[in-house]
């Protein structure tokens, strides 16, 4: 039998090869191919900041000014960011994931803020300057008189208050930054903060951008309500995922929780202008991430795991700055002998502290991770010093399983298909099982979906879980959770009264204004969860961004990853 | 006969439709895991108002025999619910991410049956040869090869380091899209006359669409080739090639037709195994589809979205072998008489 020749096919295959060509990634790969759209970007108003790129008459990129680290090549138009997104809105009263954060800064200006990377002190923004009363619970903030929002409209006293009760009353994730403070206008320029009880942590609070101030009047003609039932009749959400309605230097031009959130730049910005006049932000996974970056079709990528970060340190394309997260990994194990009798011994938790192999588990961490020595991070007011952290001892932990009985087996459970700073859990909980099997503890590993496994710790039914924890706010007093009646303290079994000492030390500091006298509070702290408590701070992973540096510089921020406005400048 | 017959498969839809609306919300309550708990902040899960209000939102605080009786009702009227990881109708979402996974499937689903059947076909009739031993091993390639790991190869060598695709998502980051009328971009763009936008939205849709087409064509190439052989042995083509008609012309003409009714059959079956692979395509290549609102949506728990998206395949499978039903009727009048 004679054979067709094989030419349909191959024509085939060469007609697809063509349309290819045709459509490839040649000419359009990369970031200019932003500059396609006739959306529009604004003028940057007056200001020092370096202009940004123009297109002239040819359609030619012009470059502004080049940065001060010597930048490669002409600054891309456009900033293209990839982040894999964990975005749900655009409402900054409603927002309290890592990628609305990087939104709200960019829309919504706070009272309060920090200056560069430094969290540690909250600088005036919206406010021109505040005031607390002595024990702190009233704080009265004069607002500047130079701030309009993106429709031309001033700032006033009742926008504030109206914002933050509006927190509030929502109930959302971020309502209790506000639990038990209340706002008042009491004139056009000032706006006073109520707290029931003594909240020295109040002006670290105040720069989060779930706490972004909206144009009140705005916002209220199109759904929004500061009322106590907030909750149920705030309808504002869908408008404000549609257009912002802050006085930040960026304004929504299209907002997208799957695809891409696009940022113009603030034609009306009271403050600096931003450098870039349009932002993409866009949600790429972090296996994307690394090619987009390298083919320089981001300009920026923020989720790559350490091991990706050492592919691209030596590409001089690339700016990679690592640093150490403020989240820490930490271990408990429960102190509820309900949950388990082993795991609630005092003995275990010597054995615990002292058979983890730390140095060991931090390898898993990245270069620019930190052991940590206690559980408030390195960059906040009260963290330990470095020779202050537990040692292994591998014969004082023997000798505490010794004590138990020998060959102890415990379970521990962690969420299997969440990754965070480019981390997973099963890792890190494999190493954890190894070196404890070294000095007599059996851990049988326990992954769980994080849906699944959030329902059990929660619950306070893990007998030993690996977890994370995201500051809140800058402040020390957010890791008083993890003390005996705190909210992640309860996690594991740990209720109030259950070392009354530890208790003592944390009602003073809670109650403590003076932040020289709080620190030492807090270390101490520290130093008694160290020595008895059933938390095991474990380390700080690896923060990373890495951006082309025809960009400019760029910065991690620990409080909200990245902000936007900064970049290049 | 025919409005019997589609009669009979409506009803048939509307059985299915409810059953999988049933199985998807009882296995979705009882994993061992609380919607308020995967959706509110670690804070907020410990205020019982933020709880509550949360509950309330979603309906979460009735009792489950209510909450689906609600949700029958509520589907008799088009109404799917609302979503808790967008908070929007999940009729809205689906209405968005359905078209971009169809862009996505249909353009896999015509490489596939381009390739496949040209490339089985050509084994077939090559039976034996080098080129035959050479697209055994490709097909078989094609149905081994982990897509999750394909992806991130062709990702890498196509666009990354050639340059021959453009990168990861629908069209180029900021660029605007075009007027919605069926929301896939290629045919959006097309219908607009706007071709710098159609030329991008096919650049980035090809090699998703060949990535995810890679097992279909290695399972078409196999079934097309094993259909054909039997063909190809039969008494009337023998008399065809006896009578000395061109060999294109008889595989055209006396062996295709006969040999497409199993291959039809395949390409259902494929067809349906696409929707499961967009899944992982879809995250590599940011592909904003069905496939990334599933996942999303299992790993929070997301119960209007998880049965909206259960019920929008089913009813995906329903019409695909609707479609296959009336096919086999179509190139074989002996189905059609009986």
């Amino acid at each position: 039998m004679r054979g067709i020749p094989p030419k349909a096919p191959l024509a085939l295959i060469i007609a697809l090869t063509v349309a290819l060509g045709a459509c490839g990634g040649g000419e359009e790969g990369g970031t200019d191919e932003a500059v396609e759209s006739d959306t529009g970007t604004t003028p940057t108003g007056d200001g020092d900041a370096p202009s940004p790129a123009t297109e002239d008459a040819d359609g030619a990129t012009t470059a502004p000014e080049e940065a001060d680290t010597g930048a490669a090549g002409p600054r891309p138009e456009t900033l293209v960011v990839d982040k894999s997104f964990d975005l749900a809105t655009a409402d900054p009263g409603r927002q309290f994931e890592v990628t609305g954060t990087i939104v709200g800064v960019a829309l919504y200006d706070t009272l309060l803020t920090f200056e560069d990377a430094d969290v540690s002190t909250p600088v005036p923004h919206l406010a021109e300057s505040f005031e607390a009363n002595d024990d702190a619970t009233e704080f009265t903030f004069t607002l500047r008189d130079d701030v309009v929002f993106a429709d031309g409209s001033a700032l006033e006293a009742d926008d504030v208050a109206f914002s933050l009760n509006r927190v509030r009353n929502l109930k959302g994730n971020g309502s209790f930054l506000m639990d038990g403070v209340t706002a008042e206008a009491v004139d056009e320029r000032t706006v006073v903060l109520r707290a029931e009880q003594p909240t020295p942590q109040l002006p670290r609070i105040l720069p989060n951008p779930t706490l972004g101030i909206l144009n009140a009047d705005l916002v209220r003609e199109n759904g929004g309500t500061d009322a106590e039932d907030a909750a149920e009749a705030d309808t504002a959400e869908e408008f404000l995922n549609t257009q912002s309605a802050g006085t930040g230097p960026y304004v929504l031009e299209q907002f997208d929780t799957t695809t891409e959130t696009i940022l113009a730049a603030n034609p009306d910005y009271w403050g600096e202008p931003p450098v870039y006049d349009r932002v993409v932000l866009r949600n790429v996974e972090a296996a994307t991430q690394a090619l987009n970056v390298q083919s320089a079709q981001s300009s920026i990528v923020l989720d790559l795991a350490a091991d990706q970060l050492g592919q691209l340190r030596g590409d001089p394309s690339l700016d990679v700055v690592e640093e150490a997260s403020p989240n820490i990994w930490f271990l408990f194990a429960n102190a509820n002998p309900e949950i388990s009798d082993v795991t609630s011994n005092p003995d275990f938790r010597e054995a615990v502290r002292y058979g983890l192999d730390y140095d060991a588990i931090l390898e898993l961490a990245g270069d620019g991770a930190v052991r940590v020595p206690g559980i408030i991070p390195n960059v906040f007011l009260g963290a330990l010093g470095e020779q202050e952290a537990p040692q292994r001892d591998v014969d004082r932990a023997t000798a505490a399983v010794e004590r138990l009985g020998g060959d102890v087996t415990v379970e521990l459970e962690y969420p299997s298909d969440f990754t965070a700073n480019g981390l997973n859990f099963g890792p890190v909980a494999e190493r954890v099982q190894a070196t404890l099997a070294e000095v007599g503890i059996t851990v049988e590993l326990t992954p769980a979906p994080i849906a699944t496994a959030l329902e059990t710790y929660r619950a306070g039914e893990e007998q030993m879980g690996l977890w994370l924890w995201a500051p809140d706010y800058p402040d020390p007093a957010d890791y008083l959770v993890f003390g005996a009646g705190g909210i992640v303290g309860l996690r594991a079994g740990w209720p109030a009264g259950s070392d009354p000492e530890l208790e003592a030390v944390m009602e003073e500091v809670a109650t403590t204004v003076d932040d020289a006298e709080r620190e030492p509070l807090f270390e101490e702290f520290q130093r008694q969860m160290n020595e008895r408590g059933v938390m095991f701070p474990l380390f700080q992973p690896t923060a990373s961004v890495v951006a082309r540096t025809d960009v400019g510089p760029v910065q991690f921020h620990p409080a909200w990853t990245i902000d936007l406005e900064a970049v290049g400048r | 006969m025919l409005s019997r017959f589609v009669a009979r498969r409506f009803a048939a839809a509307v059985a299915l439709a409810f059953g999988v609306v049933l199985v998807a919300f009882l296995l979705t309550n009882l994993v061992p895991g609380d919607p308020a708990a995967a959706n509110l902040g670690q804070r907020a899960i410990e205020d019982p108002d933020a709880v509550a209000a949360f509950r309330r939102q979603y309906g979460l605080d009735q009792p489950l025999p209510v909450q689906f009786g609600r949700y029958l009702t509520n589907l008799l009227t088009g109404d799917l619910g609302r979503s808790q990881q967008t908070n929007r109708p999940v009729r809205t979402d689906l209405a968005e991410f359905g078209p971009a996974s169809a862009e996505l499937a249909l353009t896999a689903t015509a490489i596939s049956l381009v390739l496949g059947i040209g490339l089985g076909t050509l084994a077939a009739v090559r039976r034996d040869g080098p080129i035959d031993q050479a697209l055994r091993v490709v097909s078989l390639g094609g149905v081994s090869v982990p897509l999750f790991w394909l992806a991130l190869i062709a990702l890498y060598l196509l666009s990354f380091r050639l340059s021959l695709f453009p990168g990861a998502g629908r069209l180029g980051p900021g660029a605007p899209r075009p007027p919605s009328v069926t929301g896939m971009y290629t045919v959006d763009a097309a219908l607009a006359g706007d071709w710098a936008t159609f030329r991008s939205a096919l650049g980035h849709v090809l090699l998703p669409a060949m990535v995810l087409a890679a097992y279909t064509i290695g399972l078409l190439t196999r079934f097309t080739r094993s259909s054909v052989l039997e063909v190809l042995g039969n008494d009337y083509v023998r008399a065809a090639h006896a009578k000395g008609l061109p060999v294109r012309l008889v595989v055209r003409r006396h062996v295709m037709r006969a040999a497409l009714v199993p291959i039809i059959t395949v390409v259902g079956t494929a067809f349906a195994s696409l929707l499961a692979g967009t899944v992982l395509v879809e995250q590599i290549f940011s592909w904003p589809g069905i496939g990334s609102y599933a996942y999303r949506s299992a790993t929070t728990l997301d119960l209007p979205a998880i049965m909206g998206v259960s019920l929008f395949v089913a009813l995906v499978y329903i019409f695909v072998n609707f479609v296959v039903d009336v096919l086999y009727g179509v190139i074989d009048p002996r189905i059609r008489a009986s």
